[in-house]
């Protein structure tokens, strides 16, 4: 009951939020945002925790809805997990709002903002709490038009609008078809509630199984902005303001996924391959098209829009194994995907809204997000610069960062399918693992390019030459953020058993004791039995029992008696190490040199007069080799390609304009675009204005309806 | 692929013994006029026809400036009484600075200061197999970076300058400058003038000086030993028993 | 083998030179009647001669005969309708224009005859003439990082020994950006790049990958060889002319020797003339070889390279033997050569010469099966054979897009119309054809040598040469490169006073972009290598 009490704190302080905005004037409404939000928000996070770590789930009847049904909401581990990544993206949200929204002072109404805010966070949260059907819904929706609002805010700018409304009619379309499958799972249970139709799950025929889940992923996977109906996405970051694009990636994006695993795992306990295998192809041909225009997007927020989408592909993909495995017997793998889902869902919310608010600084303090026009900042921004830094080197799934941790466990995961008995679901997983080592290869270069563009290097226009450093209390959050990353990157060893936790209700089988060795978390080796010790002795984890302290060594072996150790990793041991190493070396290095003396001369140019910032690499030529490789996917499409030329032979100017439309847009967008285009015309022929054509239409309707009266 | 390993093979060993053994090769160098008694009229008649100053008379001697000398062969050819002429390529004057570290690894970076193309291809034979800087612990370097020697050739050109301090700045201590030929030397046939300084020593501090319009590789090759120390700098000056030009 | 009948001996033949005077407002239809004719554009020689300015616009037909020089001088240009039999009569047509020194700015005909695009730059930036409808004109020869706009010193009042004690460079010089692209930036390469390289710089435009556009940037080794000749005498001339681009020393020593025999009115012996021929197909035999060198080791070719390397030594070392220097300094003097040779040493040199020919022959053997090695060259760095005609490009860059242009058969001097050899032309453009066009002219050049030593006449190399009357010439050679062109004029004293060099490299580094651009970066070296340019023949 505690964790509701903290639930209602929450709410209650959402309410007061939203009340008082009104009231207070439009340059306090960042502070209200900062203080309220962050309150609310940090009871949130007390709640999720709660509920994640005691494991229990609180339930709490609302009361009756005019459809008859009870309103109720519980807070089981599952949703304490996004609970809590909620509560701690909404944290630092709030915070970085207070300096972020003074840009929109004097141009927007900060009090609508405010109040849309609060609202947002509510609906958010009661879509996680929601425990039926109704409920869930209306939350839902709630939280779709409160997100097309926000993003919407900057409303005077035409691109917005349009990106907003489409975000707008494919969330609409999501809805509709989640909305039709929790439909269909209420009808076959005979009611509403979560509860029961829990309970009549396990009961459901294959058909209607395969229906469920099709329409989940397709509502629920527009949210998560998964390939095909990922669309809406790389256009509604550029166009939200910061705060709300690190909520919209950090949080509302993880609902998406939230859903997926609440239908497909929770309500309707998996018995089918098939869908693991879709949720497996699905997630890996999102994670590749995601990191492919993220490479060649030069706009920092589409950029990490399309990073937005390959990691829920990356999350997806663990998801679909963890599936696979749970229908085919293997629960202890199976519990190691999940795991490894859901810590890849823990470090991109974090990560991600880092680096979305290094971006909306980037934005706001050097005046532009496009990287051919940055660089050179961590000269005036070099805090912001450090962060982002962090946040990349996470997302890029460079160790020791977070990113690491949850990439690897999900490429071993993957690589286990050599349990699996059958090849075509074994070429799966390969398709899958290729799909996903290219992936990391390319947000490598992704990122690279994002910081070294941005950062590095000279200042490539007038307005990042003259950036300087944003608040201390928009670096605060950021900081906090990136101390999170190094955390979620060094200590898995605890992020693991507390996400476990979380997967009793829907994988059945527990991680952490086949992740984690209990020689670190259940006390003395010795109280252990011995054949369990003797599997890993070749591996050398008794060597540290006695002396290393705390949990350090994550070991992934197959479970059951034989414990065949297949893989491992010590990031919190190595963490040491690796800082020891890099003092070390640093020492040894200052201290062989003391004696010599430091020259600074420029860099080398090849000689020229002066070096210029033009000179330098821009954004578009550092991922070219990529998009010169993948020609074939990214289809440029040549706009303009013309030469100017004085006196017959003078070249004086040479344009060339070339676009990209994503392959989605291409092949899905545009033609579902062009066969409504096509329907409307054919309807509006009816609309031709004629008197007696539309006589006709009623006369026509009535003895339609009498027919139909007639045969009854 | 494999006929270029045959290739290779048949092509045999074709590098010089220099500096181990002397190189005795036909054309492996254009020489250079030796000082030498001659008889006061034909010593100032030579005197006159060298357009370059390189030769003048020290009490009634000939005595010759390599570093003005272009090959002009006026002095032995048209002439009736020839200089004396000297074959040869240890032609390198100056001292090594470097020390011993860097003995038998010395990373080079050749600038081009205004060259005729001359010595720079010179420089350029040295990498091929007659004589094969490597084998020695030499290396050509694409930056001054990592470069220990900047190798400059030309009379280094007004707009060169910039670049060549440049490339000078831009080089780890400790450093050494050899100038290669008559025109790094000298200027040459350029003189100095507005566009061009007649030297490098005009630009940039010169520790090592090989004569010579161009300078074949092995005396290059010469002043690289100088330069570490493995060879001595040439004579102060030559003997008069050369060999006559035709 | 067959033996041509030795005609340069009975110099009955005469080649037309005409002088057209012609008034500014006629110059760009009577130039571009000229290059439409087919005339080759050779150079514009700007003079500041007598308090007057003059501008003189030299074509060459590709189908001259040579011999005895024969001058003609038209008062005012023919009429548009006439300009066909002067055309099918004339060897050489000067277009010649004589203005008061007041008068500073002239019409450009470089939109009609795109060739003279850098030499009415050259002239603008050293005389601070206006070429009206020149779109870029300033920084080319003096750079503006370095010195102001405004110096002109060309001119006669300009002291090149003591430099202008004030220097107004212009800081705020920026690279001239074309492309228009997102993303796009520039990409400097130079002056001091590669790793035993000339300098030159070269902006790259680009988004990565593929070059938009190509800019060189030259003439960082201007070391104002045509201002400081001026005042010479002619053998100190020859000295210039020799040195200021060593690795083609003997052709621009040629060129520069003919001009100064031409004004002095003096005629080598015949044994002079054939070793002239003879020492200038070793320099073109070996410079090829250079060439050959390149571009293996642009391609990373390795042993290609060595085996190339090896037959340039062994060029370079019978070379010095033969001649007593390597790069064949000195042996030009007006009136002939300064030293003779035996004639065994001339027979042993030559049978050596085919040795390395035939081996140079196998090297190409192995070359052309090599298809790492061709991948990188086929159909790379292509020059059109119309904009190679359009550029006025020369040499074996031009031979390898079609164009047939090799003085030694279309202006023949020397002896070179008493020998048979056949110019090797290719259709493709591209660093493939430029490769096979450098073989070729290497076999042809041994087969000259081989015809030479053959035939060659005795008697002395050189005749007296007296002290040059005033009088102006234009003398030219097949250099290695390509075709060059030096202008001499001598005052009353005998001594230089306007001495003009129009080189191959010139011509050809104005059409380099043509091949570099829409290739990628990583082609560009190897490019670049099979142009075989030469900054220091361009820069002076």
């Amino acid at each position: 009951m505690i964790a509701m009490a903290w639930t209602g704190a929450f709410f209650a302080l959402c309410a007061l939020g939203m009340l008082l905005a009104p009231f207070v004037p439009q340059r306090r409404n960042p502070l209200l945002v900062a203080i309220a939000g962050a309150l609310a928000s940090a009871c949130l996070c007390v709640a999720g925790a709660y509920a994640l770590l005691s494991g229990r789930t609180v339930d709490t009847t609302l009361g009756l809805s005019p459809l008859g049904s009870t309103i109720r909401f519980s807070l089981d581990p599952l949703s304490g997990v996004f609970v809590l990544i909620t509560g701690i993206v909404f944290l630092a949200t709030s915070v970085f709002s207070a300096g972020y929204l003074q840009r929109y002072l004097d141009h927007y109404s900060l009090k609508v903002f405010t109040v849309l805010y609060f609202g947002l966070l509510a609906a958010i949260a009661a879509v996680l709490l929601a425990s039926d059907v109704l409920s869930f819904l209306v939350a839902w929706e709630l939280m779709s038009i409160g997100c097309y609002l926000l993003v919407n805010f900057e409303h005077r700018r035409d691109e917005n609008i349009r990106a907003g409304y489409l975000m707008l009619a494919m969330g609409e379309a999501g809805t509709l078809a989640a909305a039709v499958a929790l439909l269909l799972l209420a009808n076959a249970a005979g009611s509403l509630g979560f509860e029961a139709i829990r309970m009549n799950g396990t009961r459901l025929a294959d058909g209607l199984r395969w229906t469920v889940f099709v329409l989940s992923v397709a509502g629920f996977g527009v949210k998560a902005g998964l390939v095909p109906v990922n669309s809406w996405l790389p256009r509604a970051h550029p166009a939200a303001p910061a705060n709300v694009s690190a909520l919209l990636s950090g949080v509302i994006l993880n609902l998406g996924i939230y859903g997926i695993v609440r239908v497909n795992l929770d309500l309707v306990p998996p018995r089918l391959a098939g869908p693991g295998i879709v949720l497996l192809l699905v997630g890996a041909i999102s994670a590749f098209l995601g990191i492919l225009y993220a490479v060649t997007a030069n706009d920092m927020k589409t950029l990490l829009a399309h990073s937005s989408i390959e990691n829920m592909g990356i999350a997806t993909t663990a998801l679909g194994a963890g599936v696979v495995f749970a229908t085919t017997g293997h629960q202890a793998l199976a519990a190691i995907a999940l795991v490894a889902a859901f810590y890849q869902l823990a470090n991109h919310s974090v990560y991600k809204a880092l680096l979305f608010f290094g971006a909306g600084t980037v934005d706001a303090y050097a005046g532009t997000r496009d990287l051919d026009h940055l660089g050179g900042l961590i000269h005036r921004m070099p805090w912001t610069a450090l962060f982002f830094l962090i946040g990349s080197l996470s997302i890029a799934a460079i160790y020791p960062f977070s990113g690491f941790s949850s990439e690897w466990l999900t490429l071993q995961a993957l690589l286990r399918s050599a349990e699996l008995s059958s090849n075509l679901v074994k070429t799966a997983f390969a398709f899958a693992g290729v799909a996903l080592a290219l992936t990391a290869a390319l947000a490598v270069t992704c990122f690279v390019k994002a910081f070294a563009m941005g950062f590095l290097g000279m200042p490539r226009s007038p307005a990042a030459e003259e950036a300087r450093e944003a608040p201390r209390s928009m670096l605060a959050p950021m900081g906090a953020l990136a101390a999170l990353c190094v955390l979620l990157g060094i200590l898995p060893t605890f992020v693991i058993p507390a996400l476990g936790g979380a997967l009793k209700s829907v994988g059945g089988a527990s991680a952490a004791h086949t992740l984690v060795p209990p020689f670190f978390s259940h006390g003395r080796p010795s109280a252990l039995p011995a054949k369990f010790i003797a599997d890993f002795h070749d591996l050398g984890a008794q060597v540290g029992q006695d002396i290393v302290p705390g949990r350090g060594l994550v070991v992934l072996h197959r479970g059951g008696a034989d414990n065949p150790v297949v893989f491992a990793m010590a990031t919190s041991y190595g963490f040491v190490v690796l800082i020891l190493l890099l003092g070390g070396t640093a020492f040894v290095v200052r201290r062989l040199t003391a004696a010599r003396r430091v020259m600074r001369e420029e860099q080398w140019d090849g000689g020229v007069h002066q070096l210029l910032p033009e000179m330098t690499y821009t954004a578009t030529g550092f991922s070219n080799p990529v998009r010169v490789i993948f020609d074939a996917i990214l289809r440029p499409r040549t706009v303009e390609d013309t030469q100017e030329t004085v006196a017959q032979h003078f070249r004086v100017a040479i344009v060339r304009t070339r676009e990209h439309p994503h392959l989605v847009d291409r092949l899905v967008l545009d033609v579902l675009t062009a066969w409504m285009a096509g329907a409307a015309g054919l309807l509006a022929r009816m609309h031709h204005g004629k008197l007696n054509a539309y006589v006709a239409y009623v006369l026509g309707t009535l003895v339609l309806f009498l027919g139909i009266a007639a045969l009854r | 692929m494999t006929q270029w390993v045959l290739e290779g093979l048949r092509a045999g060993i074709r590098t010089t013994r220099y500096p181990f053994a002397p190189e005795t090769a036909a054309g492996v160098s254009p020489g250079l006029p030796a000082a030498g008694e001659l008889a006061r009229p034909d010593l100032e008649r030579l005197i006159a026809r060298c357009p370059t100053a390189a030769l003048a008379s020290a009490d009634g001697r000939l005595v010759v400036d390599a570093r003005r000398c272009v090959h002009c062969f006026r002095c032995v050819r048209g002439s009736d009484t020839p200089a004396p002429w000297q074959g040869g390529y240890e032609w390198a004057t100056g001292e090594g600075t470097l020390g011993k570290t860097f003995t038998r690894s010395l990373h080079i970076r050749v600038v081009d200061a205004g060259d005729c193309g001359a010595c720079l291809h010179e420089v350029k034979q040295l990498a091929g197999p007659y004589y094969s800087l490597h084998r020695l612990g030499f290396f050509i370097s694409p930056t001054p970076r990592q470069a220990d020697v900047l190798l400059v050739v030309g009379p280094g050109t007004d707009q060169m300058r910039e670049a060549l301090t440049k490339a000078y700045k831009a080089m780890p201590t400790p450093r050494t400058v050899i100038a290669v030929g008559t025109c790094a030397l000298s200027g040459g046939v350029f003189g100095s003038n507005f566009a061009c300084g007649g030297g490098i020593s005009s630009i940039l501090p010169v520790d090592v000086e090989v004569p010579g319009n161009p300078p074949p590789p092995l005396a290059i090759l010469h002043a690289l030993l100088l330069a570490t120390g493995r060879a001595a700098p040439a004579a102060k000056e030559r003997q008069t028993a050369g060999e006559r030009m035709p | 083998m067959e033996i041509p009948v030795q005609r340069h001996a009975q110099c009955s033949r005469r080649s037309l030179h005409f002088e057209i005077d012609c008034q500014p407002q006629r110059l760009v239809q009577v130039c571009s009647a000229l290059s439409r004719a087919g005339f080759g554009f050779a150079g514009l020689i700007v003079e500041e001669w007598q308090r007057q300015w003059w501008l003189r616009y030299a074509f060459h037909s590709l189908s001259g005969s040579g011999g005895k020089i024969l001058r003609r001088t038209l008062a005012e240009p023919p009429e548009p309708a006439d300009f066909a039999p002067l055309c099918s009569s004339a060897d050489w047509i000067d277009v010649l224009i004589r203005q008061p020194l007041t008068r500073t700015s002239y019409p450009s005909i470089s939109s009609e005859v795109l060739a003279a695009d850098w030499h009415e730059r050259e002239a603008e930036d050293l005389f601070e003439l206006t070429f009206e409808g020149h779109p870029r004109l300033g920084d080319f020869v003096l750079h503006d990082v370095a010195w102001q706009e405004g110096l002109a010193p060309m001119r006669k009042d300009f002291n090149a020994h003591t430099p202008p004690s004030e220097r107004r460079p212009n800081p705020a010089w920026r690279p001239q950006r074309i492309v228009h692209e997102p993303g796009s930036f520039l990409m400097p390469i130079g002056p001091i790049y590669g790793g035993v390289s000339e300098s030159v710089h070269f902006t790259l435009e680009t988004v990565g990958e593929d070059v938009i556009r190509a800019l060189p940037r030259l003439f960082y080794k201007y070391r104002a060889v045509e201002k400081i000749a001026e005042g010479r005498a002619a053998p100190d001339l020859l000295l210039l002319a020799e040195r200021f681009n060593g690795i083609a020393a003997f052709a621009h020593g040629l060129a520069c020797a003919q001009a100064i025999e031409t004004v002095a009115g003096v005629e080598p012996p015949a044994r002079a003339l054939t070793l002239r021929v003879m020492l200038a197909e070793l320099e073109r035999l070996r410079h090829h070889t250079g060439t050959i060198h390149d571009i293996c080791e642009s391609t990373a070719l390795t042993v290609a390279a060595s085996q190339a390397a090896i037959l340039e030594e062994e060029l370079l070392r019978l070379s010095g033997s033969l001649t007593g220097h390597r790069y064949l300094f000195g042996l030009l003097m007006p009136g002939g050569l300064s030293r003779d040779f035996e004639q065994h040493s001339l027979a042993d040199a030559v049978r050596a010469v085919q040795d390395i020919a035939r081996r140079l022959t196998q090297l190409e053997r192995h070359l052309v099966t090599t298809s790492s090695f061709l991948d990188r060259l086929e159909e790379v760095g292509i020059v059109t054979p119309a904009l190679a005609r359009t550029y006025g490009l020369v040499g074996p860059v031009a031979r390898a897009s079609g164009l047939a242009c090799d003085l030694r058969r279309a202006q023949p001097y020397a002896a070179y119309d008493a020998y048979t050899f056949d110019i090797p032309q290719e259709q493709d453009g591209d660093g493939y054809a430029r490769l096979r066009v450098l073989f070729a002219e290497a076999r042809q050049a041994s087969r000259i040598l081989g015809q030479a030593v053959n035939m060659l006449p005795d008697g002395p190399v050189c005749v007296a040469c007296p002290d040059i009357p005033p009088g102006a010439a234009l003398g030219w050679s097949e250099a290695p490169v390509g075709a060059t062109f030096h202008w001499i004029h001598a005052d009353e004293q005998g001594r230089v006073s306007r001495y003009h060099i129009m080189s191959p490299s010139f011509a050809n580094w104005h059409g380099f972009h043509l091949a570099a651009e829409k290739f990628a970066f990583q082609d560009f070296p190897i490019i670049l290598a099979t142009f075989g340019l030469s900054a220091a023949e361009t820069d002076r």
